[in-house]
């Protein structure tokens, strides 16, 4: 074995320093190395494009079991699809999927470009508003929370359960021990939910029909929904409103977005691969594997770096530019492999109505100062307010 | 390089050069050829890179994957014997020649 000197770094990754701006540190890892051992966190970071590639491709050795960067999540996580290996696996993201194909979507389709629609309409009108609130949040809690078919009490908390979901898979740090009780009230929510709480003829709805025709088992009902609302929600948000950051901070960009809406596919992307909802995952690394000539011991946990990826100038060129006529479909923003994201054709449905119908009425905006929503996991604004808005 | 022949669903033939190690997808992301859409970009996660492979080519081209096979189950009309996704089809020299027709709808 040619194993050289381990590349290490002494930056804690999930430090409120690092996540204010983490990709300049990102940039110093991945000079570093494809693989940096981080000594503080306790992991081995996948740092380049194509490093972080075939580690997700080769799922038995990057064993899901330990995504997470907490043993109490890791635990609370066991049975459902993200968590699990092959051969398990491929049952449980089966059920997971068929509701969320694009072929099972296309009825929504029409329903969710209407309600993005009204929604910018009415925002329009306005003439200010705070993006994250009013659009990036308002939108996918609508669209998912009828999907789902939530309503009530839950639906109020289904925004702060969301964005809890992923703070927890940190590492256990002030954010994660803070936000445990949080995450525990959608568990638990999840594990009492009935039928007759969610409204008919939703997914949810459905769901436990499933159950009853004895196609799944009654407990994998909530963990089904667990996973809709805990996967489904912060990511989408946090995509549609940096999506709408990167318009504003690149008005040029914008500008020919306005001109030609029909760019939103390719500009939804290139958000995608420049800031992705979520900058990293875990991996179990179970047999000692040698990764450009570093060797990760087996036990090891690795953190797979997809924000890092996105940047890497080995494979895209010019990679901290925003240009939203790349169209960088090969972004690792969704992950790769048997765990790529189930949900990434509802989110697309759901960002690109929303984007469109901004690109289709909306010439050209001015923002104030945006906030910064530090979480261990994502990586999106707490607030973007609107100041001003010229319309077609 | 090798030629592959993509049918269109307007009827239309093209027939391109499609280099060795990249996608039949890719080959017709590539060329500008209508109906495969790849909305996942190559991940084997969204179905709409689906073509009815010629008859002729069926058995000489690699066997499915579990992931193209779980995924051609989500496809539009898939054929038990002829469909593939395209995005799970790696060029190589031995495929010049191969036809593929694309179909109406992806989703």
């Amino acid at each position: 074995m040619t194993t050289t000197e381990i590349a290490t770094s002494s930056i804690d990754i999930f430090s409120d320093e690092v996540l204010q701006d983490p990709y300049p540190h990102y940039a110093a890892l991945r000079e570093e190395g494809a693989v940096v051992y981080l000594p503080r966190n306790d992991l081995w970071a996948l740092t380049r494009y194509r490093t972080i590639r075939d580690a997700l491709e080769n799922s038995s050795v990057f064993s899901s079991q330990r995504v997470a960067f907490n043993d109490d999540m890791n635990r609370a996580l066991a049975g459902t699809s993200l968590a699990t290996d092959a051969p398990d696996h491929r049952q449980l993201r089966k059920t997971l999927l068929a509701p969320l194909t694009p072929r099972a979507l296309k009825s929504i389709e029409d329903d969710i470009g209407s309600k993005a629609d009204r929604l910018v309409d009415d925002l329009v009108a306005r003439g200010s508003f705070d993006a994250i609130g009013d659009l990036a949040r308002a939108f996918p809690l609508q669209v998912v929370s009828d999907m789902i078919g939530v309503q009530g009490v839950a639906r109020e908390n289904i925004l702060r359960w969301g964005e809890a979901a992923f703070n927890v898979l940190g590492p256990m740090n002030q954010r994660s021990v803070e936000n445990f009780p949080v995450a525990g009230e959608l568990f638990q929510w999840c594990k009492t939910v009935r039928q007759e709480d969610l409204v008919e003829g939703s997914l949810g709805h459905g769901i436990f029909e499933s159950a009853k025709r004895g196609e799944i088992a009654p407990e994998s009902c909530g963990a089904i929904i667990h996973q809709y609302v805990a996967a489904g929600m912060d990511t989408t948000i946090t995509s549609i409103g940096n999506a709408i950051a990167h318009f504003a901070a690149f008005p040029d960009q914008y500008a020919r977005l306005a001109a030609d809406p029909s760019l939103v596919r390719s500009a939804f992307n290139e958000t995608l691969r420049y800031e992705p909802p979520v900058n990293l995952f875990g991996r179990h690394v179970k047999s000692d594997i040698e990764v450009e000539g570093t060797l990760i011991p087996a036990g090891a946990q690795a953190a797979v770096l997809f924000a890092a990826g996105n940047r890497d100038p080995r494979h895209y060129d010019d990679p901290d530019t925003y240009r939203i006529d790349r169209d960088p479909a090969d972004h690792l923003a969704f992950g790769y492999g048997i765990h790529t994201c189930a949900g990434q054709g509802l989110a697309r449905i759901e960002a690109l109505a929303i984007l469109s119908a901004c690109a289709r009425r909306v010439r050209s905006f001015r923002v104030g100062e945006g906030q910064r929503q530090i979480n261990n996991m994502t990586r999106g604004l707490s607030s973007l307010p609107v100041l001003e808005i010229r319309a077609k | 390089m090798p030629h592959i022949t993509y049918r269109d669903p307007n009827g239309r033939t093209h027939v391109v050069e499609v280099a060795v190690g990249l996608t039949v997808m890719e080959g017709a992301r590539d060329n500008d050829i209508p109906g495969i859409l790849a909305d996942c970009g190559g991940a084997c996660a969204c179905s709409t890179c689906h073509v009815y492979v010629d008859p002729a080519w069926v058995e000489r081209l690699p066997p499915q994957g579990e992931m193209e096979a779980d995924m051609l189950e989500f496809a539009c009309e898939p054929d038990p014997v002829r469909s593939r996704l395209t995005c799970q089809l790696r060029v190589t020299a031995d495929m010049d020649g191969l036809v593929v027709t694309i179909p109406a709808e992806q989703a």
